[in-house]
Protein backbone atom coordinates (compact mmCIF):
# COMPACT_ATOMS: atom_id res chain seq x y z
CA UNK A 1 0.00 0.00 0.00
CA UNK A 2 0.89 3.58 -0.94
CA UNK A 3 0.50 6.66 1.53
CA UNK A 4 -2.30 7.69 3.19
CA UNK A 5 -3.01 10.72 1.36
CA UNK A 6 -1.97 9.51 -2.15
CA UNK A 7 -4.47 7.22 -3.94
CA UNK A 8 -6.99 8.64 -1.21
CA UNK A 9 -6.80 12.18 -2.68
CA UNK A 10 -7.01 10.91 -6.10
CA UNK A 11 -10.25 8.61 -5.97
CA UNK A 12 -11.97 11.60 -4.00
CA UNK A 13 -11.29 14.30 -6.84
CA UNK A 14 -12.58 11.37 -9.19
CA UNK A 15 -15.39 11.12 -7.07
CA UNK A 16 -16.08 14.70 -7.00
CA UNK A 17 -15.86 15.13 -11.07
CA UNK A 18 -18.61 12.08 -11.16
CA UNK A 19 -20.76 13.73 -9.07
CA UNK A 20 -20.51 16.83 -10.81
CA UNK A 21 -21.46 15.26 -14.17
CA UNK A 22 -24.32 13.26 -12.83
CA UNK A 23 -25.63 16.15 -10.90
CA UNK A 24 -24.98 19.07 -13.70
CA UNK A 25 -27.72 18.18 -16.27
CA UNK A 26 -30.34 17.44 -13.37
CA UNK A 27 -29.90 20.86 -12.00
CA UNK A 28 -29.64 22.28 -14.95
CA UNK A 29 -33.15 20.86 -15.84
CA UNK A 30 -34.88 21.92 -12.75
CA UNK A 31 -33.78 25.46 -13.35
CA UNK A 32 -35.00 25.55 -16.84
CA UNK A 33 -37.93 23.79 -15.75
CA UNK A 34 -38.91 26.58 -13.34
CA UNK A 35 -37.51 29.44 -14.96
CA UNK A 36 -37.30 28.67 -18.50
CA UNK A 37 -33.93 30.72 -20.36
CA UNK A 38 -31.69 27.55 -21.10
CA UNK A 39 -28.73 29.99 -21.47
CA UNK A 40 -28.77 32.10 -18.48
CA UNK A 41 -29.60 29.09 -16.53
CA UNK A 42 -26.99 26.93 -17.68
CA UNK A 43 -24.20 30.50 -17.30
CA UNK A 44 -25.33 29.89 -13.80
CA UNK A 45 -25.37 25.83 -13.52
CA UNK A 46 -21.40 26.94 -14.41
CA UNK A 47 -21.13 28.99 -12.15
CA UNK A 48 -22.35 26.53 -9.44
CA UNK A 49 -19.93 23.66 -11.20
CA UNK A 50 -17.17 26.02 -10.67
CA UNK A 51 -17.61 26.93 -7.37
CA UNK A 52 -17.75 23.44 -6.29
CA UNK A 53 -14.65 22.29 -8.11
CA UNK A 54 -12.80 24.99 -6.37
CA UNK A 55 -14.67 24.00 -2.15
CA UNK A 56 -15.33 20.42 -2.11
CA UNK A 57 -11.88 19.11 -2.55
CA UNK A 58 -10.53 21.65 0.24
CA UNK A 59 -13.82 21.81 2.61
CA UNK A 60 -15.48 18.09 1.94
CA UNK A 61 -18.47 17.04 -0.41
CA UNK A 62 -21.72 18.86 1.27
CA UNK A 63 -23.86 16.50 2.92
CA UNK A 64 -26.28 17.11 0.02
CA UNK A 65 -24.54 18.51 -3.05
CA UNK A 66 -26.85 18.38 -5.14
CA UNK A 67 -29.24 20.42 -3.05
CA UNK A 68 -26.09 22.79 -2.18
CA UNK A 69 -25.61 23.17 -6.42
CA UNK A 70 -28.76 24.22 -6.86
CA UNK A 71 -28.71 26.86 -4.28
CA UNK A 72 -25.34 28.42 -5.44
CA UNK A 73 -27.01 28.05 -9.22
CA UNK A 74 -29.97 29.63 -7.98
CA UNK A 75 -28.58 32.48 -6.48
CA UNK A 76 -26.39 33.36 -9.18
CA UNK A 77 -29.51 33.33 -11.66
CA UNK A 78 -30.56 35.66 -9.45
CA UNK A 79 -27.58 37.65 -9.43
CA UNK A 80 -27.35 37.57 -12.99
CA UNK A 81 -31.05 39.01 -13.26
CA UNK A 82 -30.01 41.61 -10.89
CA UNK A 83 -27.31 42.88 -12.48
CA UNK A 84 -29.60 42.89 -15.82
CA UNK A 85 -32.10 44.99 -14.52
CA UNK A 86 -29.96 47.33 -12.54
CA UNK A 87 -28.28 47.48 -16.58
CA UNK A 88 -31.52 48.32 -17.77
CA UNK A 89 -32.53 50.74 -15.27
CA UNK A 90 -29.09 52.46 -16.31
CA UNK A 91 -29.82 52.52 -19.50
CA UNK A 92 -33.13 53.74 -19.32
CA UNK A 93 -32.42 55.94 -16.43
CA UNK A 94 -35.95 55.73 -14.83
CA UNK A 95 -37.56 55.06 -12.03
CA UNK A 96 -37.24 51.68 -10.18
CA UNK A 97 -39.29 49.00 -11.86
CA UNK A 98 -42.10 48.37 -9.35
CA UNK A 99 -41.75 44.61 -10.73
CA UNK A 100 -38.07 44.03 -9.82
CA UNK A 101 -37.69 43.29 -6.04
CA UNK A 102 -34.38 41.35 -6.16
CA UNK A 103 -34.11 40.01 -2.52
CA UNK A 104 -37.45 39.17 -2.40
CA UNK A 105 -36.44 37.00 -5.41
CA UNK A 106 -33.37 35.57 -3.64
CA UNK A 107 -35.34 34.46 -0.93
CA UNK A 108 -37.56 32.54 -3.27
CA UNK A 109 -35.08 31.04 -4.66
CA UNK A 110 -33.45 29.76 -2.41
CA UNK A 111 -36.66 28.39 -0.64
CA UNK A 112 -37.42 26.92 -4.22
CA UNK A 113 -34.28 25.29 -4.20
CA UNK A 114 -34.26 23.47 -0.69
CA UNK A 115 -37.15 22.25 -1.94
CA UNK A 116 -37.27 20.99 -5.37
CA UNK A 117 -33.77 19.45 -4.62
CA UNK A 118 -35.93 17.00 -2.44
CA UNK A 119 -37.91 15.68 -5.11
CA UNK A 120 -34.46 15.37 -7.34
CA UNK A 121 -33.62 12.36 -5.38
CA UNK A 122 -35.39 10.01 -8.42
CA UNK A 123 -34.35 12.68 -11.30
CA UNK A 124 -36.17 12.08 -14.52
CA UNK A 125 -33.64 10.82 -16.67
CA UNK A 126 -36.08 12.24 -19.57
CA UNK A 127 -34.62 15.42 -18.46
CA UNK A 128 -30.65 14.43 -19.84
CA UNK A 129 -32.22 13.07 -22.41
CA UNK A 130 -34.59 16.73 -23.33
CA UNK A 131 -31.45 18.61 -22.84
CA UNK A 132 -28.98 16.39 -24.93
CA UNK A 133 -31.67 16.98 -27.79
CA UNK A 134 -31.56 20.80 -26.81
CA UNK A 135 -28.04 20.67 -27.01
CA UNK A 136 -27.47 18.86 -30.26
CA UNK A 137 -30.24 21.52 -32.03
CA UNK A 138 -29.97 21.29 -35.58
CA UNK A 139 -29.16 24.25 -36.51
CA UNK A 140 -26.09 24.35 -34.73
CA UNK A 141 -23.12 23.17 -36.09
CA UNK A 142 -21.67 19.98 -35.07
CA UNK A 143 -18.38 21.58 -33.32
CA UNK A 144 -21.26 23.43 -31.64
CA UNK A 145 -23.57 20.30 -31.05
CA UNK A 146 -20.51 19.00 -29.33
CA UNK A 147 -19.26 21.65 -27.27
CA UNK A 148 -22.38 22.70 -25.89
CA UNK A 149 -23.25 18.92 -24.71
CA UNK A 150 -20.24 18.23 -23.59
CA UNK A 151 -20.96 21.37 -21.13
CA UNK A 152 -24.55 21.44 -20.69
CA UNK A 153 -25.00 17.52 -20.42
CA UNK A 154 -21.50 16.27 -19.61
CA UNK A 155 -21.13 19.15 -17.24
CA UNK A 156 -17.26 19.10 -18.32
CA UNK A 157 -15.92 23.22 -17.77
CA UNK A 158 -15.14 24.86 -20.62
CA UNK A 159 -11.21 24.65 -19.53
CA UNK A 160 -11.70 20.86 -20.15
CA UNK A 161 -13.51 21.11 -23.37
CA UNK A 162 -10.51 23.99 -24.60
CA UNK A 163 -7.99 21.33 -23.46
CA UNK A 164 -9.37 18.40 -25.38
CA UNK A 165 -9.81 20.15 -28.20
CA UNK A 166 -6.45 21.75 -28.08
CA UNK A 167 -7.96 25.43 -28.69
CA UNK A 168 -8.03 28.78 -26.81
CA UNK A 169 -10.71 28.54 -23.79
CA UNK A 170 -11.49 31.58 -25.25
CA UNK A 171 -12.58 29.81 -28.37
CA UNK A 172 -14.55 27.01 -27.13
CA UNK A 173 -16.28 30.18 -24.98
CA UNK A 174 -17.70 31.72 -27.72
CA UNK A 175 -18.61 29.03 -29.56
CA UNK A 176 -20.88 27.86 -26.50
CA UNK A 177 -22.17 31.72 -26.37
CA UNK A 178 -23.02 31.67 -29.95
CA UNK A 179 -24.56 28.39 -29.90
CA UNK A 180 -27.06 29.09 -26.73
CA UNK A 181 -27.98 32.63 -28.43
CA UNK A 182 -28.75 30.73 -31.22
CA UNK A 183 -31.27 28.18 -29.70
CA UNK A 184 -32.37 31.24 -27.42
CA UNK A 185 -33.41 32.85 -31.14
CA UNK A 186 -34.78 29.64 -32.81
CA UNK A 187 -37.32 29.37 -29.29
CA UNK A 188 -36.87 25.60 -28.83
CA UNK A 189 -38.12 24.61 -25.78
CA UNK A 190 -36.87 22.29 -23.17
CA UNK A 191 -39.01 19.14 -23.84
CA UNK A 192 -38.83 16.09 -25.10
CA UNK A 193 -39.57 16.59 -28.87
CA UNK A 194 -42.18 14.46 -30.55
CA UNK A 195 -41.92 11.23 -31.78
CA UNK A 196 -41.34 11.72 -35.34
CA UNK A 197 -38.71 14.99 -34.52
CA UNK A 198 -37.04 12.53 -32.15
CA UNK A 199 -36.31 9.71 -34.59
CA UNK A 200 -35.35 12.58 -37.37
CA UNK A 201 -32.96 13.68 -34.35
CA UNK A 202 -31.57 10.98 -33.10
CA UNK A 203 -28.99 10.44 -36.04
CA UNK A 204 -27.62 14.10 -35.36
CA UNK A 205 -27.56 13.03 -31.29
CA UNK A 206 -25.96 9.88 -31.68
CA UNK A 207 -23.60 11.38 -34.16
CA UNK A 208 -22.58 14.13 -31.42
CA UNK A 209 -21.67 10.87 -29.09
CA UNK A 210 -19.92 9.14 -31.77
CA UNK A 211 -17.95 12.61 -32.81
CA UNK A 212 -17.17 12.72 -28.69
CA UNK A 213 -15.39 8.76 -29.22
CA UNK A 214 -13.70 9.60 -31.90
CA UNK A 215 -12.03 12.88 -30.38
CA UNK A 216 -11.02 10.78 -27.32
CA UNK A 217 -10.31 8.24 -29.02
CA UNK A 218 -7.80 9.32 -32.02
CA UNK A 219 -7.88 12.64 -31.11
CA UNK A 220 -7.22 14.99 -34.78
CA UNK A 221 -3.77 16.65 -33.26
CA UNK A 222 -1.54 17.49 -31.18
CA UNK A 223 0.55 15.25 -28.80
CA UNK A 224 -0.98 12.65 -27.07
CA UNK A 225 -2.90 9.97 -28.68
CA UNK A 226 -5.92 9.45 -26.81
CA UNK A 227 -8.41 11.95 -24.21
CA UNK A 228 -9.53 8.68 -21.92
CA UNK A 229 -11.64 12.19 -20.31
CA UNK A 230 -13.96 12.52 -23.67
CA UNK A 231 -14.17 8.39 -24.18
CA UNK A 232 -15.59 8.10 -20.76
CA UNK A 233 -17.99 10.81 -21.18
CA UNK A 234 -18.94 9.75 -24.28
CA UNK A 235 -19.40 5.85 -23.71
CA UNK A 236 -21.32 7.36 -20.31
CA UNK A 237 -24.12 9.35 -22.34
CA UNK A 238 -24.53 6.61 -24.82
CA UNK A 239 -24.99 3.71 -22.00
CA UNK A 240 -27.76 6.28 -20.37
CA UNK A 241 -29.50 6.73 -23.64
CA UNK A 242 -29.89 3.31 -24.15
CA UNK A 243 -30.30 1.49 -20.74
CA UNK A 244 -32.77 4.30 -19.19
CA UNK A 245 -34.47 5.79 -22.13
CA UNK A 246 -34.10 3.77 -25.83
CA UNK A 247 -34.14 0.00 -24.55
CA UNK A 248 -34.96 -0.41 -28.10
CA UNK A 249 -33.29 1.35 -30.39
CA UNK A 250 -30.83 -0.60 -32.61
CA UNK A 251 -28.31 1.71 -33.47
CA UNK A 252 -28.37 3.04 -29.74
CA UNK A 253 -27.17 -0.27 -28.82
CA UNK A 254 -24.83 -0.53 -32.06
CA UNK A 255 -23.11 2.57 -30.63
CA UNK A 256 -22.61 1.56 -27.09
CA UNK A 257 -21.46 -2.05 -28.42
CA UNK A 258 -19.22 0.12 -30.74
CA UNK A 259 -17.59 1.94 -28.37
CA UNK A 260 -16.86 -0.75 -26.04
CA UNK A 261 -15.31 -2.82 -28.50
CA UNK A 262 -13.00 -0.31 -29.76
CA UNK A 263 -12.43 1.07 -26.34
CA UNK A 264 -11.95 -2.46 -25.02
CA UNK A 265 -8.11 -1.77 -27.46
CA UNK A 266 -6.94 0.93 -25.88
CA UNK A 267 -4.30 0.09 -23.44
CA UNK A 268 -2.45 -2.06 -26.31
CA UNK A 269 -2.94 0.72 -29.10
CA UNK A 270 -0.01 2.39 -27.94
CA UNK A 271 3.69 1.14 -26.24
CA UNK A 272 4.80 2.69 -23.25
CA UNK A 273 6.52 5.13 -25.36
CA UNK A 274 3.15 6.54 -26.41
CA UNK A 275 4.22 4.75 -29.85
CA UNK A 276 1.02 3.48 -31.63
CA UNK A 277 0.91 -0.41 -32.26
CA UNK A 278 -0.86 -1.48 -34.99
CA UNK A 279 -3.75 -3.82 -34.39
CA UNK A 280 -2.05 -7.22 -35.42
CA UNK A 281 1.07 -6.34 -33.41
CA UNK A 282 -0.96 -5.89 -30.25
CA UNK A 283 -0.46 -7.74 -27.27
CA UNK A 284 -3.98 -9.09 -27.02
CA UNK A 285 -3.92 -10.00 -23.26
CA UNK A 286 -3.81 -6.26 -22.56
CA UNK A 287 -7.53 -6.04 -24.27
CA UNK A 288 -9.90 -5.28 -21.70
CA UNK A 289 -12.06 -8.64 -21.86
CA UNK A 290 -14.91 -7.39 -19.31
CA UNK A 291 -15.82 -4.39 -21.96
CA UNK A 292 -15.58 -6.64 -24.66
CA UNK A 293 -18.46 -9.30 -22.94
CA UNK A 294 -20.04 -6.33 -22.61
CA UNK A 295 -20.18 -5.42 -25.94
CA UNK A 296 -20.80 -9.00 -27.36
CA UNK A 297 -23.48 -9.13 -25.11
CA UNK A 298 -25.32 -6.00 -26.38
CA UNK A 299 -24.63 -7.16 -30.13
CA UNK A 300 -26.14 -10.55 -29.29
CA UNK A 301 -28.92 -9.24 -27.37
CA UNK A 302 -30.24 -6.39 -30.42
CA UNK A 303 -28.61 -7.97 -33.50
CA UNK A 304 -31.92 -9.20 -36.00
CA UNK A 305 -34.36 -6.54 -33.53
CA UNK A 306 -34.45 -4.01 -36.07
CA UNK A 307 -32.92 -2.98 -38.88
CA UNK A 308 -29.02 -2.60 -39.21
CA UNK A 309 -27.05 -0.12 -39.32
CA UNK A 310 -23.64 1.19 -39.76
CA UNK A 311 -23.17 1.18 -35.64
CA UNK A 312 -24.38 -1.86 -35.44
CA UNK A 313 -22.49 -3.48 -38.53
CA UNK A 314 -19.38 -1.83 -37.23
CA UNK A 315 -19.91 -2.98 -33.95
CA UNK A 316 -20.30 -6.15 -34.96
CA UNK A 317 -16.64 -5.89 -36.91
CA UNK A 318 -15.09 -4.89 -34.05
CA UNK A 319 -16.45 -7.78 -32.33
CA UNK A 320 -14.86 -10.11 -35.13
CA UNK A 321 -11.37 -8.63 -34.42
CA UNK A 322 -11.69 -8.94 -30.42
CA UNK A 323 -12.71 -12.78 -30.48
CA UNK A 324 -9.66 -13.42 -32.32
CA UNK A 325 -6.92 -15.21 -30.26
CA UNK A 326 -4.03 -14.26 -32.44
CA UNK A 327 -4.18 -11.73 -35.21
CA UNK A 328 -3.72 -14.88 -37.78
CA UNK A 329 -7.14 -16.31 -36.73
CA UNK A 330 -9.10 -13.28 -37.62
CA UNK A 331 -11.92 -14.08 -39.29
CA UNK A 332 -11.77 -12.05 -42.39
CA UNK A 333 -13.76 -13.48 -44.61
CA UNK A 334 -16.66 -12.61 -42.15
CA UNK A 335 -15.40 -9.38 -41.63
CA UNK A 336 -15.13 -8.57 -45.73
CA UNK A 337 -19.04 -9.44 -45.27
CA UNK A 338 -19.80 -6.99 -43.33
CA UNK A 339 -17.93 -4.38 -44.82
CA UNK A 340 -20.06 -5.45 -48.09
CA UNK A 341 -23.21 -4.72 -46.34
CA UNK A 342 -21.62 -1.82 -44.78
CA UNK A 343 -21.16 -0.39 -47.98
CA UNK A 344 -24.31 -0.85 -49.38
CA UNK A 345 -26.45 0.42 -46.30
CA UNK A 346 -23.80 3.60 -45.45
CA UNK A 347 -21.41 4.01 -48.21
CA UNK A 348 -18.45 6.13 -48.43
CA UNK A 349 -14.66 6.93 -48.87
CA UNK A 350 -14.00 5.63 -45.35
CA UNK A 351 -15.61 2.39 -45.62
CA UNK A 352 -14.37 1.72 -49.03
CA UNK A 353 -10.79 2.33 -47.09
CA UNK A 354 -11.34 -0.06 -44.43
CA UNK A 355 -13.01 -2.93 -46.87
CA UNK A 356 -10.10 -2.73 -48.96
CA UNK A 357 -7.90 -3.48 -45.67
CA UNK A 358 -10.21 -6.69 -44.89
CA UNK A 359 -10.26 -7.55 -49.18
CA UNK A 360 -6.44 -7.86 -48.78
CA UNK A 361 -6.24 -9.96 -46.28
CA UNK A 362 -8.82 -12.28 -48.37
CA UNK A 363 -8.24 -11.83 -51.84
CA UNK A 364 -4.62 -10.45 -51.73
CA UNK A 365 -3.09 -6.81 -51.72
CA UNK A 366 -3.02 -6.26 -55.22
CA UNK A 367 -7.26 -6.89 -55.55
CA UNK A 368 -7.26 -3.91 -52.63
CA UNK A 369 -5.03 -1.85 -54.34
CA UNK A 370 -7.19 -1.55 -57.22
CA UNK A 371 -9.91 -0.89 -54.78
CA UNK A 372 -8.05 1.79 -53.46
CA UNK A 373 -7.24 3.33 -56.88
CA UNK A 374 -11.06 3.64 -57.33
CA UNK A 375 -10.41 6.37 -54.34
CA UNK A 376 -7.95 8.83 -55.49
CA UNK A 377 -10.83 11.09 -57.76
CA UNK A 378 -12.70 11.11 -54.35
CA UNK A 379 -11.88 14.30 -52.79
CA UNK A 380 -13.43 13.93 -49.71
CA UNK A 381 -10.16 11.57 -49.34
CA UNK A 382 -7.61 11.58 -51.68
CA UNK A 383 -5.62 14.48 -49.97
CA UNK A 384 -5.35 12.47 -46.76
CA UNK A 385 -2.81 10.44 -45.04
CA UNK A 386 -5.20 8.08 -44.23
CA UNK A 387 -5.39 7.23 -48.35
CA UNK A 388 -2.04 7.01 -48.33
CA UNK A 389 -1.20 5.35 -45.26
CA UNK A 390 -3.40 2.04 -45.97
CA UNK A 391 -1.66 2.39 -49.80
CA UNK A 392 1.96 2.21 -47.97
CA UNK A 393 0.92 -1.01 -45.89
CA UNK A 394 -0.79 -2.63 -48.91
CA UNK A 395 2.26 -2.06 -51.15
CA UNK A 396 4.25 -3.26 -48.39
CA UNK A 397 1.92 -6.34 -48.51
CA UNK A 398 2.72 -6.75 -51.76
CA UNK A 399 6.46 -6.67 -51.57
CA UNK A 400 7.00 -3.72 -53.25
CA UNK A 401 9.37 -2.20 -51.05
CA UNK A 402 10.24 1.03 -52.78
CA UNK A 403 6.78 1.91 -53.97
CA UNK A 404 5.90 1.47 -49.86
CA UNK A 405 9.04 3.49 -48.58
CA UNK A 406 7.13 6.09 -50.69
CA UNK A 407 3.94 6.00 -49.82
CA UNK A 408 5.10 5.57 -45.70
CA UNK A 409 7.24 8.91 -46.38
CA UNK A 410 4.21 10.71 -48.37
CA UNK A 411 1.77 9.97 -45.67
CA UNK A 412 4.09 11.19 -42.66
CA UNK A 413 4.24 14.22 -44.89
CA UNK A 414 0.34 14.43 -44.82
CA UNK A 415 -0.85 13.89 -41.81
CA UNK A 416 -1.27 16.52 -38.91
CA UNK A 417 -1.06 13.71 -35.76
CA UNK A 418 2.68 13.65 -34.44
CA UNK A 419 2.41 10.21 -33.26
CA UNK A 420 0.78 8.60 -36.47
CA UNK A 421 4.12 10.90 -37.68
CA UNK A 422 6.46 9.06 -35.87
CA UNK A 423 4.67 5.84 -36.56
CA UNK A 424 4.35 6.10 -40.50
CA UNK A 425 8.58 7.31 -40.23
CA UNK A 426 9.52 4.37 -38.47
CA UNK A 427 7.39 2.27 -40.98
CA UNK A 428 9.34 3.62 -44.00
CA UNK A 429 12.41 3.35 -42.07
CA UNK A 430 12.06 -0.37 -41.84
CA UNK A 431 11.62 -0.86 -45.60
CA UNK A 432 14.86 1.67 -46.19
CA UNK A 433 16.84 0.09 -48.70
CA UNK A 434 19.94 0.62 -46.77
CA UNK B 1 13.74 37.01 -21.49
CA UNK B 2 11.89 34.89 -23.77
CA UNK B 3 13.59 33.11 -26.38
CA UNK B 4 11.83 31.17 -30.00
CA UNK B 5 14.30 27.60 -30.71
CA UNK B 6 13.19 27.05 -34.08
CA UNK B 7 13.93 23.94 -35.94
CA UNK B 8 13.44 23.94 -39.83
CA UNK B 9 13.29 21.31 -42.66
CA UNK B 10 10.19 19.05 -43.70
CA UNK B 11 10.71 15.16 -42.97
CA UNK B 12 12.10 14.17 -46.60
CA UNK B 13 15.83 15.76 -46.11
CA UNK B 14 15.77 14.99 -42.15
CA UNK B 15 14.67 11.30 -42.05
CA UNK B 16 15.19 9.46 -46.14
CA UNK B 17 17.94 8.58 -45.64
CA UNK B 18 18.06 7.23 -41.75
CA UNK B 19 17.99 3.79 -39.76
CA UNK B 20 15.21 3.16 -37.88
CA UNK B 21 17.15 3.23 -34.71
CA UNK B 22 18.57 6.70 -35.53
CA UNK B 23 14.50 7.90 -36.23
CA UNK B 24 13.90 6.49 -32.88
CA UNK B 25 16.74 7.94 -31.19
CA UNK B 26 15.78 11.19 -32.32
CA UNK B 27 12.09 10.61 -31.43
CA UNK B 28 13.12 10.29 -28.07
CA UNK B 29 15.55 12.87 -27.75
CA UNK B 30 12.39 15.31 -29.19
CA UNK B 31 10.18 13.75 -26.64
CA UNK B 32 12.32 14.12 -23.72
CA UNK B 33 14.06 17.29 -24.15
CA UNK B 34 9.65 18.71 -24.17
CA UNK B 35 8.84 17.09 -20.88
CA UNK B 36 11.83 17.81 -19.26
CA UNK B 37 11.30 21.42 -20.18
CA UNK B 38 7.82 21.61 -19.35
CA UNK B 39 8.67 19.99 -16.18
CA UNK B 40 10.97 22.52 -15.42
CA UNK B 41 8.62 25.31 -16.07
CA UNK B 42 11.33 26.52 -18.80
CA UNK B 43 8.87 25.63 -21.29
CA UNK B 44 6.10 28.66 -22.29
CA UNK B 45 5.36 27.16 -25.22
CA UNK B 46 6.34 24.69 -28.39
CA UNK B 47 4.65 23.10 -31.17
CA UNK B 48 5.08 21.11 -34.45
CA UNK B 49 3.91 21.80 -37.87
CA UNK B 50 2.99 19.62 -40.06
CA UNK B 51 5.64 19.39 -43.09
CA UNK B 52 5.78 22.20 -45.01
CA UNK B 53 4.60 20.12 -48.62
CA UNK B 54 0.99 20.76 -46.58
CA UNK B 55 1.92 24.72 -46.40
CA UNK B 56 -0.30 27.20 -48.55
CA UNK B 57 1.33 30.63 -49.42
CA UNK B 58 -0.76 33.79 -50.12
CA UNK B 59 1.24 36.55 -52.29
CA UNK B 60 0.34 39.81 -53.87
CA UNK B 61 -0.10 38.67 -57.68
CA UNK B 62 -1.79 41.15 -60.12
CA UNK B 63 -3.15 43.31 -57.48
CA UNK B 64 -4.59 41.01 -55.51
CA UNK B 65 -3.92 38.38 -52.36
CA UNK B 66 -3.83 34.78 -54.30
CA UNK B 67 -3.05 31.65 -52.26
CA UNK B 68 -0.47 28.87 -53.55
CA UNK B 69 0.12 25.61 -52.86
CA UNK B 70 3.98 24.92 -50.98
CA UNK B 71 5.77 26.80 -48.23
CA UNK B 72 7.00 30.34 -48.62
CA UNK B 73 10.83 29.46 -47.94
CA UNK B 74 12.68 26.46 -49.43
CA UNK B 75 11.43 23.33 -48.10
CA UNK B 76 14.65 22.79 -45.92
CA UNK B 77 14.32 26.74 -44.30
CA UNK B 78 10.89 26.10 -43.27
CA UNK B 79 10.06 26.12 -39.97
CA UNK B 80 9.12 23.02 -38.61
CA UNK B 81 8.66 23.30 -34.97
CA UNK B 82 9.92 25.56 -32.13
CA UNK B 83 9.86 25.91 -28.31
CA UNK B 84 8.99 29.14 -26.35
CA UNK B 85 11.57 29.26 -23.28
CA UNK B 86 11.94 31.56 -20.66
CA UNK B 87 15.52 31.15 -19.58
CA UNK B 88 18.14 33.26 -20.39
CA UNK B 89 20.59 33.31 -23.69
CA UNK B 90 22.87 30.81 -22.38
CA UNK B 91 20.39 28.11 -21.54
CA UNK B 92 18.64 28.61 -24.81
CA UNK B 93 21.46 27.84 -26.65
CA UNK B 94 22.59 24.72 -24.75
CA UNK B 95 18.63 23.47 -24.91
CA UNK B 96 19.61 23.85 -29.17
CA UNK B 97 23.03 22.55 -28.56
CA UNK B 98 21.09 18.88 -27.16
CA UNK B 99 19.60 18.69 -30.55
CA UNK B 100 21.88 20.19 -33.17
CA UNK B 101 24.25 17.45 -31.38
CA UNK B 102 22.48 14.51 -32.37
CA UNK B 103 20.65 15.74 -35.40
CA UNK B 104 23.68 17.82 -36.81
CA UNK B 105 20.67 19.75 -38.29
CA UNK B 106 21.23 23.92 -38.00
CA UNK B 107 18.79 25.30 -35.39
CA UNK B 108 17.64 29.36 -34.66
CA UNK B 109 17.85 30.66 -31.53
CA UNK B 110 15.83 34.39 -31.04
CA UNK B 111 15.14 36.41 -28.09
CA UNK B 112 11.68 37.43 -28.09
CA UNK B 113 10.49 41.60 -28.11
CA UNK B 114 9.46 42.55 -25.10
CA UNK B 115 6.03 44.07 -25.00
CA UNK B 116 6.92 46.64 -22.03
CA UNK B 117 8.65 49.59 -22.61
CA UNK B 118 12.71 49.33 -21.92
CA UNK B 119 13.39 51.64 -18.85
Amino acid sequence: MTGPQGPRAVTGQHRIEDLLREFAPQVLAALIRRYGQFDTCEDAVQEALLAAALQWPAQGVPDRPRSWLLTVAGRALVDAWRADSARRRRETAAAVDPTDHPPAAARAVHHWAVHVSADLAGADPDDTLALLYLCCHPTLSPPSQLALTLRAVGGLTTAQIAAAFLVPEATIAKRIVRAKQRIRDTGARFELPGESARSERLGVVLQVLYLMFNEGYSTSSGPALQRPDLIAEAIRLTRLLLHRLLPDEVEVAGLLALMLLTNARRAARTDTDGRIVPLADQQRDLWDSAAIAEGQAILIRTLGTGPVGPYQLQAAIAALHDEAPTAQTTDWPQILALYDVLATVAPGPVVTLSRAVALAQVHGPTAALALLGTLDTDQRIAHTHRLEAVRAHLLEQAGDTTAAHQSYLRAAKMTASLPEQRYLELRAARLHPA
Amino acid sequence: MKYMIMMFGGLGGAIEDRSPEWITGMHELLMKLDTELKESGECVASDALVDPSQARTVRFAGGAPVSTDGPFAEVKESLAGYWIVDVDEERALQIASQVVGYTEYPMEVRRIMDHSAQP
